[in-house]
């Protein structure tokens, strides 16, 4: 293989089990189960190859390298720049992730009564609940990575979550409402709290909306709640600070050093998160994954980095190279990404605000490379003379992250691990760790300003 | 792969079940990813497996897939299916299709796709960058994909259906931005969805450079009620999405559509007529049957704002009494959880999603459109996801430009379009004739009277 200047091989078992229960019944319950090889090469200092097959013979792996080979070679003429990565000591490891309660215990009724239970919870919230849906979803990965380094990883990791959806409907007007709980680890998940329990919450939610108005629409001083903050954080300020968005131009390019943020915002990525979504202990390229501090007291001190974007940077690699799957190949990714928690109580992040809003819960959003982000909330409650007052619907928010993050005036005294999940090319499973904060954001809703 | 599914579906045919389908798909990606004006790696994906679909008697339906193609663990795996349906609960008027005729559908297969060397792809890559980037020297060809795809896709069930059909795609997307004395332009995208080979990348890379030259020096707006144009790609996006929940059969079968019970009634404006249509030549999501072999077929939706029909697979058009209009797909858009996490294919049950989505084009020129706006907002790109069901959207102008006196004066910066999607398709005062591809729709621009733009 000294046609390469890098061989790495990941091979890869996946049993992804899925249960739905939507209006009471066991719609779809499915198991699947992968296996395959993803082959990435590095040739003449500059190019990278990739194929993957799902054939694990020894000849069908030998041709997925000669493949990458080929590939990788396909552009190194064209390419301008050498890669000269920095290079990895030989790694030798296995690496399991924590679990108390084996998904691997579970009858098929068992898995059953998971998203039964969450669904009877919401049901149970009223017969304006016109449609309630429990998802329960086990992934256990097993995964050997192999590099021309040296390196031997082995991660043996079992991921389990549940979410459920709730639409209220009364009059013509729908309220969707949705909970999630996920980890890294068994079905220990639920020892806090039970499905039926996360079910009603979202029940209750989406019935209470119903007798909400429309948010308002204008430039709102907000205290924005955990569930929310994660999503702010992971799509406005964490998608920027990937090194792969950050160098193509804009957002926080070129500012490393200096002060991007509000004085009181420390925000990490760490992959050994216990718990965490975005347990990794090794990236997929075999780097340890560890706490890398992105920025501190407002100051950017580092992007997340795969190895190549790090020796562009010349800086270490940070253990953010990941694949969704043995199919494709790592991309930079988040993995348990943080806030570190301030001093203030949510009383007294609202009691300084005249006017404003207090937004929770989240239903995903989008960001751009120059910081430019939307998401939205699932619901609010205005905030008149330091008091919260009546409760609204949700909508969307947008801004630009550099912006709405020089407003950040207080951050909450309590960190809340959240599970996330991302959809840059492909897909991945991701933590936060977040506490409340105090911002100006622009909001986007239909209630007049 | 097909005579190891048989195999499968006969072995599981001797034990106590109704109806059995195996569904297979078999393919060769080949991918080259761009990144700050090169080329960044050549991937290429292989992938084959199977799923199984097995109903036994109260109708549980249980499904099981796999990668992993020895005989023993194909046969694992439809035992696994029946294992789950035996614990899983009535799924009521649960139907399979039958054996039928299937159209012919042109432009599905370009032997240059199966053929195409890495190098080709590459040279692609390279002449997209060059084209974007040959437009002005503010323009960074950011980010970009080029794809090409070939393989099979086939079905085998216990009604007595064996269809298997080759299809090759081709897909090509570049992000642009520009960079100017410190500013930085949000990103600019153009795509191209098609089953044949060329995908004409100077065509695209000259169209994302001059949108990004047309980003620059960008203004606030103030917060404004009056006329906005959706260009095609903002309409692709969230607009179809609402559309599409409001004509999905199960979403109608569930009373969760804003537009159950409303079939004959006028919903939109008299501007708007929606087709489905999966025997459209060269449709990137054409097919001539649908992910569980119903043949495929051109289903009015909308015609002129009056609904005519909904999208059906075979359960939720036997719930409704209704012909099945073949929308069972198993490649669906979107950003569903469960589906993110399993993946498309083989691996996932089917469900109710368009093939093309159709909006009919008008007869006025993008031109026409914005000469007759006084004062409004084009919106060419938009950000954020619409509220399931409601119709709701509250987005971000990502590629957005003041209108006046039928000029386009300036590219807005900030801002956000805010209101309810099912009053805007009651609004429309004008469809364009620039009609464009993407993933699972075909759709020009649309003019809106009376829609809310939240400025700064």
């Amino acid at each position: 293989m000294s046609q390469a200047d890098l061989v790495q091989l990941r091979a890869q078992k996946r049993v992804t089990t899925t249960c739905t229960v939507k209006n009471g019944v066991v719609e779809d319950f499915s198991v699947i189960s992968l296996n395959g090889v993803g082959a990435r090469v590095l040739v003449d200092t500059k190019s990278w190859g990739f194929n993957s097959t799902n054939r694990l013979d020894l000849r069908s792996v030998q041709d997925a390298l000669e493949t990458a080979i080929k590939f990788a070679k396909a552009s190194s003429k064209l390419k301008r720049h050498k890669i000269v990565l920095e290079p990895i000591k030989e790694v030798v490891a296995e690496a399991s992730s924590p679990v108390k309660k084996p998904v691997q215990n579970l009858s098929t009724e068992d898995i059953v009564s998971i998203p039964l239970d969450a669904y009877e919870g919401a049901r149970e919230t009223g017969s304006q609940v016109a449609d309630a849906k429990a998802t329960y979803i086990s992934i256990e990965d097993d995964k050997y990575f192999l590099s021309s380094e040296g390196s031997r990883i082995h991660q043996d990791t079992t991921r389990v979550l549940l979410f459920v959806d709730v639409m209220a409907k009364s009059n013509g007007l729908i309220c969707p409402a949705s909970e999630n709980l996920g980890h890294t680890g068994g079905m220990e998940l639920f020892d806090k709290i039970a499905p039926r329990v996360l079910g009603k919450k979202a029940g209750e939610k989406a019935v209470r909306l119903l007798k909400a108005k429309a948010p308002p629409s204008g430039k709102f001083r907000v205290v924005i709640d955990p569930a929310l903050c994660a999503t702010l954080l992971h799509e406005a300020i964490g998608h920027p600070l990937e090194a792969d968005l950050a160098m193509s131009g804009g957002g926080f390019g070129n500012q490393t050093g200096k002060l991007v943020s509000s004085k009181l915002v420390t925000i990490y990525d760490n992959g050994r998160v216990r718990g965490g979504l975005g347990y990794f202990p090794y990236d997929d390229e075999g780097v340890e994954c560890k706490r890398t501090v992105l920025i501190e007291n407002g100051v950017l001190r580092s992007f997340m980095h795969d190895r190549t974007s790090a020796a562009v940077a010349r800086v270490s690699p940070t253990g953010n190279a990941h694949a969704w799957d043995y199919s494709v190949e790592p991309l930079i990714r988040q993995t348990n990404i943080g806030i570190e928690p301030g001093n203030y109580s949510l009383e007294e992040m609202v009691e300084d605000v005249d006017e404003g809003l207090f937004l929770e819960g989240t239903f995903g959003g989008q960001a751009d490379a120059n910081a430019d982000f939307t998401f939205g909330f699932q619901n609010a409650r205005r905030i008149k003379n330091g008091r919260l007052a009546e409760e609204l619907r949700g909508a969307n928010v947008a801004g630009n992250a550099i912006e709405v993050f020089k407003t950040i005036d207080a951050v909450g005294k309590d960190a809340v691990l959240r599970p996330g999940a991302c959809g840059k090319y492909q897909f991945a499973v991701q933590g936060r760790v977040v506490p409340a904060v105090r911002c100006e954001i622009m909001v986007g809703g239909t209630g007049g300003s | 792969m097909r005579d190891l599914v048989h195999k499968s579906v006969k072995t599981l045919q001797k034990q106590n079940i109704k109806q059995v389908e195996a569904f297979f798909t078999q393919t060769q990606t080949m991918e080259v990813t761009i990144r700050n004006s090169e080329t960044l790696a050549q991937n290429k994906l292989d992938d084959c497996g199977v799923g199984f679909r097995v109903e036994i008697a109260g109708n549980k339906v249980g499904f099981a897939s796999t990668n992993n193609l020895n005989e023993k663990a194909v046969l694992k795996t439809g035992e696994k299916a029946l294992a789950i349906a035996k614990v899983s609960s009535k799924v009521p008027d649960f139907a399979l299709p039958e054996a039928k005729r299937l159209p012919k559908v042109k432009g599905l297969f370009d032997s240059r796709i199966a053929e195409l060397r890495v190098k080709e792809a590459v040279d692609v890559a390279s002449r997209v960058i060059n084209a974007a980037e040959g437009v002005d020297k503010r323009v960074i060809a950011k980010d970009g994909r080029v794809v090409f795809e070939s393989g099979c896709r086939g079905i085998v069930n216990t009604l007595g259906v064996d269809f298997e059909e080759r299809e090759t795609r081709a897909f090509m997307y570049l992000a642009g931005s520009g960079e100017q004395k410190g500013e930085v332009t949000g990103s600019c995208y153009d795509y191209v969805f098609s089953r044949a080979v060329d995908l004409e990348p100077e065509k695209v890379g000259e169209n994302v450079g001059t949108m990004v030259t047309e980003m620059f020096k960008p203004k606030t707006v103030k917060s404004f009620q009056g006329t906005v144009i959706f260009g095609p790609e903002a309409v692709s996006y969230q607009l179809v999405d609402v559309l599409v929940d409001a004509f999905k059969g199960e979403n109608i079968v569930a009373g969760r559509s804003a537009w159950t019970r409303k079939l004959g009634e006028k919903v939109a404006s008299e501007n708007l007529t929606i087709t489905d249509n999966a025997l459209l030549e060269g449709g990137f999501a054409s097919r001539s049957f649908d992910d569980e072999s119903c043949p495929s077929r051109n289903t009015t939706l909308l015609r002129n704002g009056r609904l005519e029909g909904f999208l059906h697979d075979a359960t939720t058009a036997n719930a409704l009494k209704t012909r099945n209009t073949g929308n069972a797909s198993r490649f669906p858009g979107g950003f569903g959880m469960t589906r993110m996490i399993v993946g498309n294919g083989y691996r996932a049950k089917p469900e109710v999603y368009p093939s093309n989505m159709l909006i009919q084009p008008g007869d006025e020129t993008r031109e026409e459109i914005l000469s007759e706006t006084k004062r409004g907002v084009l919106i060419e790109s938009m950000a954020g996801f619409p509220q399931a069901g409601s119709g709701i959207i509250s987005a971000q102008l990502s590629r957005a430009f003041f209108v006046q006196n039928g000029e386009i004066k300036h590219s807005i910066k900030g801002g956000m379009i805010s209101g309810v999607a099912f009053d805007w398709f009651k609004q429309i005062s004008a469809v364009g004739n620039d009609s464009k591809q993407f993933q699972n729709s075909v759709v020009p621009s649309i003019r809106v009277e009376g829609a809310k733009i939240v400025g700064v």
